[in-house]
């Protein structure tokens, strides 16, 4: 993998990048009246650091083998991914009124009918991190310098084959492999605690030989010095461990863990205005 | 170091390889791995994966001549998958073994999702399908076939005879898209007496021809086939036996003549009645409204057991002497 040169993100830039997305979030959802509110919430800033800032993946180079690969391993979390390609200008904004209804490529499982821009059909949840590491392998093998970026959550932690996958991940010395844990402790159920006793994440993935960095997912400074150092990691995949907070930029949404939430009208306009006043 | 006791026993080879070696022959032909490793060694886009049966499923070959094509996936059949779609993602060409039932079996969603939904250009390579194992039940593939081809997009293939294993392979390569390829080791060979014809898509081999009856066969039951087709002759009856080495797609050509030939048709296969090749060609005979007296020779909807295939083959009924009875039944009821 090369090293890129780094310049420092915009921060104030990000901040607003997330601001606009989270409003599309709200809207988005707010069409079908449920869905998976709280998720894109929380993952925003992410999703945006990672395609306003650290990919290497723009419109202009959808079809490029070398270009970065994300893949979307909890692919239900729909409504940020798709805010953030249209904001990267991958479609138009307009698009995203499509989201969720019958005929669109928007589906709320992102699948391969979004052409070029899944690069693979997750949503069965455990799979992404192993084609990940398939692709990162195929690339160390061809000199390809493309990044493999895949991101999980916590609640998938619980999948067997994602284990697998770990362990093969350290045993190919997969250095260009960098997943990102979303850890909202949030799962269909409840609290991933409720159900599975996952902490210590960072020890588990130190254990298994691979790099980690624990970061506030909402702090674009951290999350930016996390994916820095790992740029420069050695000989191992890198695990970045994002703790993030289900609801996100709604006060009143904030930490409330439920995975497919109704949103009615008025608390939609809510929340809108409360996006629009932060601006 | 401490001076060893007893015989020395270092020079012998005591490795066995996957309980269907027979005593005294511990060197069996590789037909599969020879044809694997013939290809592979001229096109580098060949990527061999393996969960830690390299033996069994002959990739040993690649695996010492060609260690930069070969990939240890460990006992990890999941995420075998997943990264042979990865691979096949980065333009590579997988070639995933295993044996029949984990391949399929346990890594059915997997495979669905991120093999045959994306149609891509990944061969699945199961070897000990059905019930050929000592092992038992957990290792025999008595449900691969249904599985696979209930999958859009995927192309399963059995042959029935080692010398058709390097067609299949071609088959395999030449196909761009998902293949399940349904090997056997120590597979015993077709009689030479019997023409085989090179494995194709959408094609079956007409082995022996006939016209009171045919028996669409697949994979070891073709020997069953033959076997009772030729015993048949005794008792006057003129048998056709059709290797069904396509089996998805069918050969619908093949199927719907020898229908209209026979009017007796009777399909044996070394996996469920359910879901496999009878099951296929019923679909065809029924969809096509042909008029047919017919029979499905195979594991009688029953889980098997652990034990040689000759005593498996006849205590299931998958043996030549069950194909001959059902014949005959089908031939009184038809003429009844």
């Amino acid at each position: 993998m090369t090293t890129r040169k780094r310049n420092m993100p915009n921060f104030d830039h990000l901040t607003d990048k997330a601001r606009i997305i989270r409003k599309h979030v709200i809207q988005m959802v707010s069409r079908h009246g449920q869905g998976y509110i709280q998720q894109g919430l929380g993952a925003a800033d992410l999703f945006t650091y990672l395609y306003f800032y650290e990919l290497n993946l723009s419109p202009q180079q959808v079809g490029n083998p070398q270009r970065d690969r994300f893949i979307l391993s909890t692919a239900h979390n729909t409504a940020v991914f798709y805010a953030t390609l249209a904001e990267s200008g991958f479609f138009e904004t307009e698009k995203l009124q499509q989201y969720c209804m019958d005929e669109s490529t928007l589906e709320i499982n992102a699948s391969e009918r979004l052409n070029g821009l899944v690069e693979c059909t997750c949503g069965s949840l455990g799979q992404g991190l192993s084609v990940a590491c398939g692709l990162a392998l195929g690339f160390k093998k061809a000199n390809n310098s493309a990044r493999i970026f895949v991101m999980l959550g916590d609640g998938e932690l619980e999948e067997g084959q994602l284990w697998e996958a770990v362990l093969f991940a350290a045993t190919h010395n997969l250095k260009n492999l960098i997943m990102l844990i979303d850890l909202n402790y949030m799962q269909v159920e409840g609290d991933v605690r409720s159900v599975t006793k996952i902490d210590p994440v960072d020890k588990k993935f130190e254990a298994f030989g691979w790099r980690t960095k624990t970061v506030d997912g909402h702090d674009f400074e951290q999350i930016f010095s996390a994916f820095s150092d790992l740029n420069n990691s050695a000989d191992a995949p890198s695990a970045i461990i994002a703790h993030t907070i289900p609801g996100k930029g709604i006060d009143f949404l904030e930490g409330q863990k439920s995975h497919n939430m109704i949103l009615p009208d008025e608390i939609a306009e809510k929340a809108l205005q409360q996006l629009e006043i932060e601006q | 170091m401490k001076k060893q006791k007893g015989p020395v026993i270092s020079n012998i080879d005591l490795h066995l390889e996957d309980f269907s070696t027979k005593k005294g022959n511990s060197v069996l032909p590789k037909p599969y791995g020879e044809a694997l490793y013939a290809e592979a060694k001229k096109s580098k886009n060949i990527s061999v994966l393996c969960a830690d049966l390299t033996a069994a499923t002959e990739t040993d070959i690649v695996r010492d001549y060609l260690p930069d094509q070969f990939i240890m996936c460990g006992i990890a059949e999941a995420n075998m998958i997943g990264v042979a779609a990865g691979l096949a993602r980065s333009g590579l060409i997988p070639f995933v073994h295993s044996f029949s039932v984990f391949l399929t079996r346990r890594c059915f969603d997997q495979i669905a999702m991120q093999i045959a939904y994306p149609n891509l250009n990944v061969k699945l390579i199961g070897f000990m399908p059905g019930i050929d194992s000592l092992l038992g039940v957990s290792h025999q593939a008595t449900d691969d076939v249904a599985l696979m081809r209930a999958l859009p997009n995927m192309t399963i293939i059995e042959p029935c005879d080692p010398t058709e294993y390097s067609s299949a392979v071609t088959l395999a390569l030449n196909c761009d898209g998902p293949v399940y390829l349904r090997l056997n080791k120590n597979c015993p060979s077709v009689p030479t007496k019997y023409a085989l014809s090179t494995v194709e898509r959408g094609k079956f081999g007409l082995i022996k021809s006939g016209t009171d009856a045919a028996i669409f066969a697949s994979g070891l039951c073709v020997q069953e086939a033959i076997e009772a087709a030729e015993n048949l002759e005794h008792d006057g009856l003129s048998v056709a036996v059709v290797n069904a080495s396509s089996i998805k797609p069918l050969d619908i050509q093949m199927i719907k003549e020898m229908a209209a030939r026979t009017h007796c048709i009777i399909t044996a296969e070394n996996h469920s009645i359910i879901g496999g090749l009878g099951s296929a060609i019923s679909e065809v005979l029924a969809e096509t409204g042909l008029h047919v007296k017919f029979k499905r020779i195979g594991l009688n909807d029953c889980f098997a057991e652990g034990g040689s295939r000759d005593y498996l083959f006849d205590k299931y009924g998958l043996g030549a002497r069950h194909i001959m009875q059902a014949v005959h039944a089908l031939k009184r009821e038809h003429n009844g």
